[in-house]
This record gives C-alpha cells, structure tokens and sequence, in this order.
C-alpha cells in the first residue's frame, strides 16, 4: 500500500524531518503518525506485560 | 500535484513481520500454496539476474571505498569494562595486550550516556545520537494509559485477523515485531555505499533492521516463550509449579527415574493458548543418570551442562516451534533438581528474526554450532535464586564467550574489507555477579580480575588481524561499581508527599498497584529516572505543565539532600533530562535521570514500580556489580590503535568515526564528532 502526499507537503517534511534531529523524512512521518495512532490503540493486559519482562537482569 | 512519494505500508525500517504462536515467539508458519509459488519464481528471477546483480554489487563497492581511509574497521565491544580495574591491572603488567595497544596507539576513557545503561549506550554508539534523538532511555518505559512499564527497545503486537474454527484460531495476519531504536545505525549508512558490515550482537538490534549486511541480534532477543529468559528447575523438592523469574516444576519418581514435563510456549492456534509441553524422564543406569527427551538420551555428568538440545513444541495444527536449552543436573543425591537454561530460539529454525539476513544465524550455527539466542543469555537469576551455584553460573558465562568469540573469530576470518563489530557480555555479567567477592578470601575471589586477563587476550587475537590498513577500536560502554545498597524512589516520593496510595497506603505491588494516580505527582519505574504525573500527557496526569518546572527544580533539590542511616549521600545528582538531551523523543523520557553514589543503585523494587515500607534498603543478591548510578563515576574505555585525536571521547563519537573511516560525511543529524 502506498500513501500520496502532496509534493509541497514532502518539501515541509522534509525540512521538518532534517530541523527536528530525525535521521530521515520517513522516520518524522512515522513517529508524527504513531503519537496519534496511539491514542486510541488498545493496550496489552497488564499480566502479560508483566510474563514479557520476566528474566530481564536488572529488575526482580 | 503529488509527489513521487511512496510510504509503503510493509515498508518499515525497525520492524519485521512474523506469523507466530504467542505470546512468545512462536511458530515458523509452513507456507501456503500461493508462497511456495512465489518462491519458486522469485527463485528463478534470482538465478538469472544473479551475474547483473554481482556486476553491479562489485560496481558499487568498489566506488564504495575510493574515499575510504581503512580498509577494514573492527570494533570489540567488551560491555562493562571498567576504566579504573583496566588502569590497574594495565599497571600491574596483567593485561599485556591491552597495554601495547595503549602504547602502539591509544587509550582514553570514553564518555557514556545518561543513564549509563547498555541498551542507551550501545544504541548511542550504533547511531552518533544522544538518546533523545534513538528513544532509548533504559531498560524500561512505561505506558501512558495504564502507568504499566514496557521493554523499551522491542514490541511484539497481537496478530492480526483470526478466524475462529471452533476451539482453533487460524491467525490470517501476521504478527508484527518491532524495534523501537529509532535514528539510523552507521552499518545502515555504509551499507548504501557497498561497504559490507558485519555486526554481532550489538545491544538492541532485535528485530534485525534489513540492510546491507550482516547481523545478529543481541539484548533485548526474547526466548521462545517471549520473556527475556526464564530458567526451569525440575525438582522432587515442590508438590506443584511455582513462577518467579524462573519456574520450578515438580520432578514425580517413577521406577529407578523421575518424569516431569517442559513447559513451552502458548498455542495460540488455540483458544485460551495453553501451553505446548514435551514430557521426558530422567533414569538411573549404573549409577549414573540419563536425560530421555523426544526419543533421544543425553547422559547427565555431574556438574557438567549438557549441549545445547533442540526442543520441538508441536502446536494443535501441527505447526512446530523450535527451541533449544541446556540441562545440568544440579543435586543427584535423595532429592533431585535439574536446572534447564531458557529456552533459546533456536537459531537453524528461529522462530521470530533473529538475523539479517534470516538465514544469517543459521549459517553461523551450521559452521561454528549451536549458540546461545536469547538477549541477556547469561542466566543471572538462576544464581540470584539458587537454582545455579556461582561454578555453574561461570561455565555456562564461558561457554557463551566461547561461542560468541567463534563467531567473532569467523568474521575477521572472512573480512578483507568493511566492519566487523562484535559485542562481549561475559565482562559485564561477571562482574554484575561477582562484585561482592571482590576484596574477600573467598575461591571466586578472583573472578574478575582472571576476566579482565581474558579480555586482554581476547583483544590480542582482535589485533592479530588489525594491519596497517585496518582501525581497531576496543571500547566498553560504561564502567562499574559496588551496588549494596538499593533506593526506592517511589517511597521517597511517598514520604515526600509527591506519590500517594489508596487508603492512605504505605506499600504498593508491583506496577504501582494502589497508587491513587489522581494525588500523586511523581513516580518512578525503570532504573536510569523518574516522571512527573503531567496533565495532558499521562493518562490521569494531574501537575500542570506550567507548574512542571518549579516542580521539577523543588525535586531535584530535596531529593539531592537525602541521606542514609549513616549519613552516606546516596544520590549525587539529580539531572533534569531536558537539560542533557535535545531530539524528537525526549517526551517519552523520564523527567530526571537520577546519578546513584558508588555502592547504591535504585531498588530492586523501586525499577518495577512498587512503593516499599523503607526508602532504602540492603542488596542481599549476588547480583552485586552495577552501573546504574551518576555516569560521571563509571565511563567506558576506549582503546586504538590509531592516534585518537578529540580530547574528551564520547561514546557517540564511534559511528561518525567509521563512517570517516571509510570517507563517507556524517550526517547531520549526528551528534558525535569523528576521533581521528
């Protein structure tokens, strides 16, 4: 699936994308677009959350 | 007019698609009758375009290294190297190679991050960026919504549509997996210009980014039930299974033998996704005993591990997840126990991506053997419980280093020109274990210091293929220090009436179980800092942005003040993150990051999110060694064999470094500056 933008708009990301500290225009795009999804993105229960995290050295 | 801008929806730089049975890693899906079709023509088309795409691959790397200064860039990460031991014992003429390598070229202190944690150093080296511009901040962040905290560097999502077959469930999606290192490493930048990396178990590289190259995925690589490794005790000591950081499972007698069953990782092609289990015995034969697992026996020296065993988990639909483990029997006397490693994706069959490209870890498998997988594979919290004695713990340490030098040693094998970048834990596990047997008369008393001779002799073979063409770096990403004493911010935010728990509480669970959210202004997770509770950010934030600042200061000045029973100061530093960092990702940063005096750390309790009774407490663990403090206290090392020229090095400072190397500019968005 590809997404069109308008070229102008690219120009602007692209310069945001560069101001910003961002390695790439791409990467902008997907942290811009990942900050809203997760508004409403639905969370994993907290149990297995917890199961994920098991083993790690540092915390009991 | 639109531009000729595709963002494809598959294409995605830090993440990898697998099906899966979860909510561990899973299943390798057998392929549909549609992808043996595509393969065989995407075969074919390889075949026949395979002279035209050498041709232009030669083409490429040869422009690639016209402006080139090296041939050939090594670097040997020897994580938790600490600058003071090194000094001494380089002193001491017990570390010879290290030493002609100081004299011949260079040797340095290297800076580190805030926190001085290795997922935010390493990633730091991979990228030139701070952390603000990779998002790594620590082990851990946390979960706007719920306050719950996550493993910061990866995300393992729910797969997509299923369709629901009476009990089954036939996932049709597939299961995303994502890395969420952020910025882009210098082995992806040189791979665009033909010049070929080969990079081993760099810190936070799972998933394994697509580029050109070779790599292997490192910290953070979940074992085959998706946690960051459980061990398994089989035991006759417990009637029924029990679940901390490792499990113990009952071990019944039967005849001269036991039974017990090896738990696996959930099917998810069923409802409920029960756990897959592969039952074995473990007999008695003249006097000595035998492992009987899936058809195969493997004997059970004493105090001897096992190889690495492939474990196959047949799911409902006949799909397998392969793994693999090793087994050491650990009393044989009355009772008996049998310690059993995480269980490893197994590399020639890995059940989520683990390489790049795939069949990466394979090949490595297939020529040096099987090798351990998971992120932090050696088994700290089998010794911290007990199901390992500390001789245990050191052959299996040895025995991944073993492994992991094979590997290394393949690579400068097989390199005539590019980067090879190979990362060591041993030197940092180690010592995380081993600290408090420092200074004592005890028999691993001098663990640490025969570690430090095995680095050095692990750098003299490095520098066996270092000519005059190649730049040899050997760095470590912090130093370390004792940790006996472990602060539990939360309950200093508690006593300070900046976090309050329901009921007016004195303790939490874990994961701020009982914290009333709507009264509390700070908290704390994670082991590099803590945040505030913000309106608008959290989900029931309550301090007002524009009274976050005074906040903010009031915290750091009265947290420095705090003392402990003696009168120690425990926290050098308190740094507001904003100060040190600037980039795109510093809001999902905690708010400070905290600088732990030499001997303290955050509390084991405290890292979770649990508000204990005392602000501090003592670290009864044999994990003993950390790092986890003020970063002024513990830098890297940073040794050459080229003349290092920046007078205060950073570990940032490495990937603008190679891309010079090899004459290729670094970027803009880079923060550190070439050394050479």
């Amino acid at each position: 699936m590809t997404v069109k933008i308008k070229r102008e708009l690219w120009v602007k990301v692209t310069e945001a994308a560069g101001a910003g500290g961002y390695s790439s225009a791409e990467e902008f795009i997907e942290h811009v677009l990942e900050r809203e999804v997760a508004k409403t993105a639905a969370e994993q229960p907290d149990e297995e959350v917890a199961r994920r995290l098991r083993g790690l050295g540092y915390i009991d | 007019m639109l531009a000729a801008v595709a963002i494809t929806a598959h294409y995605h730089p830090h993440a990898a698609q697998f099906a899966y049975v979860g909510p561990g890693a899973g299943f390798a899906f057998l392929g549909s009758f549609l992808t043996l079709i595509a393969g065989f023509f995407l075969s074919v088309f390889a075949l026949l375009s395979w002279p035209f795409r050498m041709a232009w691959r030669a083409v490429r790397r040869r422009k690639g290294y016209r402006k080139a200064l090296a041939r050939k860039v090594i670097f040997l990460g020897l994580d938790g190297l600490d600058p003071r031991v090194t000094e001494r014992l380089m002193a001491e003429g017990k570390l010879p190679n290290l030493a002609r390598l100081a004299a011949e070229g260079s040797y340095t202190r290297l800076r580190t991050t805030y926190p001085a944690l290795s997922p935010v150093a390493w990633s730091t080296f991979a990228t030139g960026v701070s952390p603000a511009k990779h998002n790594i901040f620590d082990f851990l962040d946390r979960s706007l919504k719920s306050y719950m905290p996550r493993l910061s560097s990866a995300r393992v999502g729910q797969p997509g549509r299923v369709l629901r077959l009476g009990r089954l469930r036939i996932p049709l999606g597939r299961t995303p997996v994502e890395l969420r290192r952020k910025s882009t490493p210098f082995w992806k930048i040189l791979g665009r210009q033909g010049i070929g990396c080969t990079i081993l178990r760099v810190p936070i590289t799972f998933p394994p980014e697509k580029f050109d190259g070779r790599l292997l995925s490192a910290m953070c690589t979940p074992d085959l039930k998706g946690t960051q490794g459980s061990f398994a005790q089989f035991t006759t000591r417990v009637e029924r299974a029990t679940y901390e950081n490792g499990s113990r499972y009952p071990l019944r007698r039967e005849g001269d033998g036991f039974t017990g069953e090896i738990e696996g990782p959930g099917d998810t092609f069923v409802e409920g996704t029960p756990r897959l289990r592969i039952p074995f015995r473990i007999e008695r034969k003249n006097g000595a005993f035998e492992l009987q697992v899936q058809g195969r026996r493997f004997p059970l020296g004493p105090g001897q591990y096992t190889a690495w065993l492939r474990l196959r988990f047949r799911s409902a639909i006949g799909a397998t997840a392969s793994g693999m483990a090793r087994f050491l029997a650990t009393e044989a006397g009355a009772e008996f126990s049998l310690y059993m490693t995480p269980l490893n994706i197994d590399p020639e069959h890995p059940a989520m991506p683990i390489s790049h490209p795939p069949y990466y870890a394979a090949y490595l498998a297939n020529v040096l053997g099987s090798y351990a997988t998971v992120g932090m594979a050696e088994d700290t919290w089998a010794l911290n419980e007990g199901a390992i004695d500390e001789d245990a713990f050191l052959r299996q340490a040895w025995d991944i280093y073993g492994e992991r030098e094979a590997m290394f040693m393949n690579a400068l094998e097989n390199t005539r020109r590019g980067v090879v970048a190979c990362v060591f834990d041993t030197s940092d596990r180690i010592q995380h274990m081993f600290y408090r047997r420092l200074g004592t008369a005890g028999p691993h008393a001098g663990v640490i210091e025969e570690m430090y001779g095995r680095m050095d002799a692990l750098a003299g073979k490095a520098m066996a293929f270092a000519d005059t063409g190649t730049a040899l770096f050997v760095l470590s990403d912090h130093g370390f220090c004792a940790f006996r004493r472990g602060v539990n911010i939360n309950a200093w935010l508690r006593d300070n009436g900046y976090l309050h728990l329901k009921h007016d509480g004195r303790e939490s669970g874990s994961f701020f179980e009982g914290v009333d959210w709507k009264r509390t202004r700070a908290y704390a997770l994670g082991l590099g800092g803590f945040y505030m509770n913000v309106k608008g950010r959290e989900a029931e934030g309550i301090v007002e942005a524009r009274e976050a600042g005074e906040l903010q200061a009031e915290i750091i000045r009265r947290l420095g003040a705090l003392r402990d029973a003696d009168g120690s100061v425990p926290i050098r530093n308190v740094y507001a993150t904003a100060s040190l960092y600037r980039g795109p990702y510093l809001e999902a940063a905690p708010d400070f990051i905290v600088g732990y005096n030499e001997g303290y750390r955050c509390s084991w309790e405290g890292a979770v999110g649990k508000v204990s009774a005392e602000v501090i407490e003592d670290n009864h663990k044999a994990w003993s060694g950390d790092h986890c403090v003020d970063p002024v206290l513990v830098p890297g090392v940073l040794f050459s064999n080229r003349k290092i020229a920046a007078g205060d090095p950073g570990i940032e400072d490495l990937a603008p470094t190679a891309l010079k190397l090899f004459g290729v500019e670094a970027p803009a968005w880079m923060e550190g500056k070439a050394l050479l």
